[in-house]
């Protein structure tokens, strides 16, 4: 290894100038750290996209709470959809249950709003819808296929799916009112 | 009330750090006396600012007074008053206010330390610091207020987040990162100035050298304080994962190793000047940049704080600390002088020239695996992550070259050196390496790294022993006692010289203790049920019971599991699952029983007191309490180097003609 080796340092000295060479590495790699930190800002890095985000909804056929008719995908075609995966045993679940509901009940007709139990017994379901009320229906999912089907790996997560059943946003955190009405904008034209 | 005047001590400081940084500015270009003595008084303002500031918020944290923001958002009656001391840096805002405070501790220290010497300098240093004082200062006056004032004060607050609140270490473990990552404004300041002055005298590296080590030690000890906090807390059962907030912390400590190494050849031997000062530079950047990663929530990591509003403005500040630096390099570097000249490869320069370059490799490799998946986010919109092997595939290499320099570079002498000396110097030691390689292989060692990192530790560990050995022995060839030439080798006069090798000492036992716990663990994921009996390792594992706890913030799910090694009892281990109400998934807090060369891990997976069943995962861990130690040893080591020893007082030297033979480092003792 020369003395010289990757030191500018050990050049001839000269006097105030300006050494170009630094100036010019110097500001290139400032450039490109800056720009791809800029580019970044404002990103989640928490949300992991959905693969399923554009694509097709997978098919479910699931049994309502408290017994009836299975529900299928198929039979909600034509008006956009709300899919909200939940379970009794989740605290954030309840915290986001209010504007589900609420905002269920304000759109009526426009949006369907559906719930699908994840990991949960029938009557603790029944005792938390009885206590904290509801507007839609909830589906149970034996076996959690359905769940497995949409890649759910927490509660809550929200899907939302457009008319034509294309999903067009998921959500993996407690609803807020506001990001509620900024997701159904993405499926309600 | 409160608030009001936590915002107003805010905007003070705001404004006299923003004088003080054009004064110190003016003062350096005019030379004035008075310029600087200005300089100083608002720099001692600010830090007084900044105290009052600090003091304020943890009397309203103390008092519950939920009219101020900050209170309102991390305080809670519930919780007790050492919690809500602590819960000043457990947030957001009051972590960035706490900066504050350790910055005007740091800028008061340095500046009355050196207010009589290094005149051409240190008002140039001053008004860098306190450019910077001015931009955290700006932070909390606008982006990042903590002092709000909140109008209709709630009853009571949610309390700092429950994570922090799981380990003493994540008590201890921040205040040492920011004075670590602050510590750095510091040098950062000084070599400003050098390159504004275009000089670096013999004189100046020694506070320049200095006051990079004092946050060294500190980043050290915080580095290792995040780790063990990771491995005591986070139950996957190790302590380094590459996420990119450790990456925050561990690459200014890189680069200031590097610089700590560069700035003694500099010192010796009056070269490399404007390769050293592009460290110290480049130290302080990194935390900046760490900053950025912690407190934007771009970066994806356990402990980031997310959605802050901040990040714009820190990246503006690094935007303008990069174009600083830049300019000053590019204006500075080439009217630096050089005094000596640099040794061929075969000796100890060019083995800190290759430390030097390794140290640089390293400081890439590891930020280009942190920044890249945003590159490959911002270019293509995928998202990926880079993972554990890419880092572990490039660290080892480097960590056990830099291993074995630190055995080669102090066995070679300073300047060129026969064919006979060095294999006077190099051979010996590879006894020590032979020795430690099959200490290690009859122990069971078979991984071939870990082998080589053994032989190279003890390579370097013998050389070390040595070099410390060495000035003791030519006492006591003289007639010295023993204890009299220990002290009088090590302490009175080669003090800096033998903590160095403390220091390396340390790090070798670090770098083997880390090859060591990382290959030759065992780990087994276990399915029990009650009355079920496992082995691990050595030990027995019988799962007792499982029970469910309610506790005020929390609900915790617990193993108690009983623990025998070759049929002696060592009582219960009770890992858990903690869920905390504002947590969305359970925290596992696993139990650790360490002894001297292993521990015994054990982390809940999944349980079920209802059916009595339990899904545990159950390691030992060699070596791992090791890497504290060495660790402390390196941090002990550093802080030895700072006192400054009697052989070479400053005093002495500036009072004495200014002869580089008595500012050097006493090389032999």
């Amino acid at each position: 290894m020369a003395a010289s080796a990757g030191s500018p340092a050990v050049q001839t000295p000269a006097r105030a100038s300006l050494n170009r060479r630094v100036l010019l590495l110097g500001l290139v790699v400032v450039a490109a750290l800056l720009a791809v930190l800029l580019l970044n800002l404002g990103r989640d890095p928490h949300s992991i996209r959905s693969p399923l985000v554009g694509r097709a909804a997978p098919a479910f056929s699931l049994p309502p709470v408290g017994g009836g008719a299975p529900v299928t995908s198929e039979s909600l075609r034509g008006r956009p959809l709300v899919l909200n995966f939940w379970a009794t045993w989740c605290a954030p679940c309840i915290e986001e249950h209010e504007t589900l509901v609420s905002t269920a009940r304000a759109l009526g007709r426009d949006v369907q709003f559906l719930g699908v139990v994840y990991e949960d017994e029938e009557d603790r379901v029944q005792v938390f819808l009885r206590r904290h009320g509801s507007s839609y229906p909830s589906l149970l999912d034996p076996d959690a296929k359905t769940a497995i089907a949409y890649g759910v790996a927490g509660v809550p997560e929200t899907y939302f799916i457009d008319a034509a059943g294309v999903i067009r946003a998921k959500v993996a955190y407690p609803l807020s009112p506001e990001a509620m009405a900024e997701n159904i904008r993405k499926v309600r034209p | 009330m409160t608030a009001s005047a936590g915002r107003i001590l805010i905007l003070l400081a705001l404004l006299v750090s923003a004088a003080g940084a054009m004064a110190g500015f003016a003062a350096g270009r005019s030379g004035s006396a008075a310029g600087w003595r200005v300089t100083r008084g608002l720099a001692y303002a600010f830090a007084a600012l900044m105290a009052a500031a600090n003091g304020l918020m943890v009397w309203a944290l103390l008092a519950r007074d939920f009219s101020v923001s900050y209170v309102a958002h991390v305080g809670s009656r519930s919780i007790p008053d050492w919690v809500a001391f602590v819960s000043l840096w457990s947030s957001l805002e009051g972590s960035i206010l706490f900066w504050g405070l350790v910055m005007g501790v740091y800028v008061t220290v340095a500046t009355r330390a050196n207010r009589d010497r290094h005149p051409e300098y240190m008002p140039y240093a001053c008004a860098v610091w306190l450019a910077c004082g001015t931009f955290f200062s700006f932070l909390l006056a606008g982006p990042a207020q903590p002092f709000l004032t909140v109008p209709n004060p709630p009853p009571d607050g949610p309390g700092p987040n429950p994570l922090l609140q799981n380990h003493v270490l994540m008590i201890v473990h921040p205040p040492f990162l920011y004075l670590g990552y602050v510590g750095m404004t510091i040098p950062f300041g000084l070599a400003s100035a050098a390159l504004l002055r275009g000089r670096l005298g013999q004189d100046f590296l020694r506070p320049l050298r200095n006051w990079l080590l004092l946050p060294w030690i500190f980043l050290t000890v915080a580095i290792v304080l995040g780790a063990w906090w990771a491995y005591e807390v986070l139950g996957w059962g190790g302590y380094w994962a590459w996420d990119p907030v450790e990456n925050a912390s561990f690459l200014p400590w890189l680069t200031a190793t590097a610089a700590l190494h560069s700035a003694l050849l500099t010192e010796r031997k009056g070269v490399l000047k404007g390769w050293t000062v592009t460290l110290v530079l480049a130290s302080f950047l990194l935390t900046i940049l760490g900053t950025f990663m912690t407190r934007s929530g771009v970066f994806n990591s356990v402990h980031s704080f997310t959605q802050s509003a901040i990040g714009p403005t820190i990246l503006g500040f690094l935007a303008l600390a990069l174009v600083w630096s830049v300019w000053l390099l590019a204006t500075g570097i080439d009217r630096f002088s050089t005094e000596g000249r640099l040794e061929g490869a075969a000796s100890r320069d060019g083995m800190f020239l290759a430390n030097n370059l390794l140290f640089v490799l390293f400081t890439f490799t590891v930020l280009i695996g942190t920044v890249f998946p945003l590159v490959v986010e911002a270019t293509k919109g995928v998202q990926m992550s880079v993972g554990r092997p890419y880092f572990d595939r490039m660290a080892v290499p480097i960590g056990v070259a830099l291993l074995l320099l630190m055995g080669v570079g102090p066995a070679l002498p300073w300047g060129r050196a026969t064919a006979a000396q060095m294999k006077a110097a190099l051979l010996p030691p590879l006894a020590g390496g032979l020795l430690a390689a099959a200490v290690g292989a009859a122990l069971g060692v078979r991984q071939p790294w870990t082998l080589v990192a053994l032989s190279f530790g003890g390579y370097t560990a013998q050389v070390t022993l040595r070099e410390l050995w060495r000035p003791v022995a030519r006492r006591r060839a003289l007639g010295a006692a023993l204890g009299e030439a220990v002290l009088d080798a090590q302490v009175r006069r080669g003090r800096r010289r033998a903590a160095a090798y403390v220091v390396h000492a340390g790090a070798a036992l670090a770098v083997v203790a880390i090859a060591v716990s990382s290959t030759m663990g065992t780990s087994k994921e276990l399915q029990l049920r009650e009355g079920d009996t496992a082995t691990v390792g050595a030990y027995t594992l019988t799962f007792v019971k499982a029970e469910e706890l309610r506790e005020p913030h929390r609900s915790a799910l617990v193993a108690r599991i009983h623990v025998a090694r070759g049929g002696r009892d060592l009582g219960v281990l009770t890992p858990r699952m903690n869920q905390y109400e504002s947590q969305r998934e359970p925290v596992g807090t696993p139990a650790v029983r360490t002894s001297l060369f292993e521990d015994l891990y054990l982390s809940v997976m999944n349980i079920d007191p209802g059916q009595g069943t339990l899904g545990l995962l159950a390691m030992v861990n060699p070596m791992v309490a090791w890497i504290w130690g060495a660790a402390a040893v390196m941090a002990l080591g550093g802080l030895a180097a700072l006192v400054p020893s009697r052989g070479v007082a400053p005093a002495a030297v500036r009072a004495g003609a200014p002869s580089p033979a008595s500012s050097r480092v006493p090389a032999q003792g």
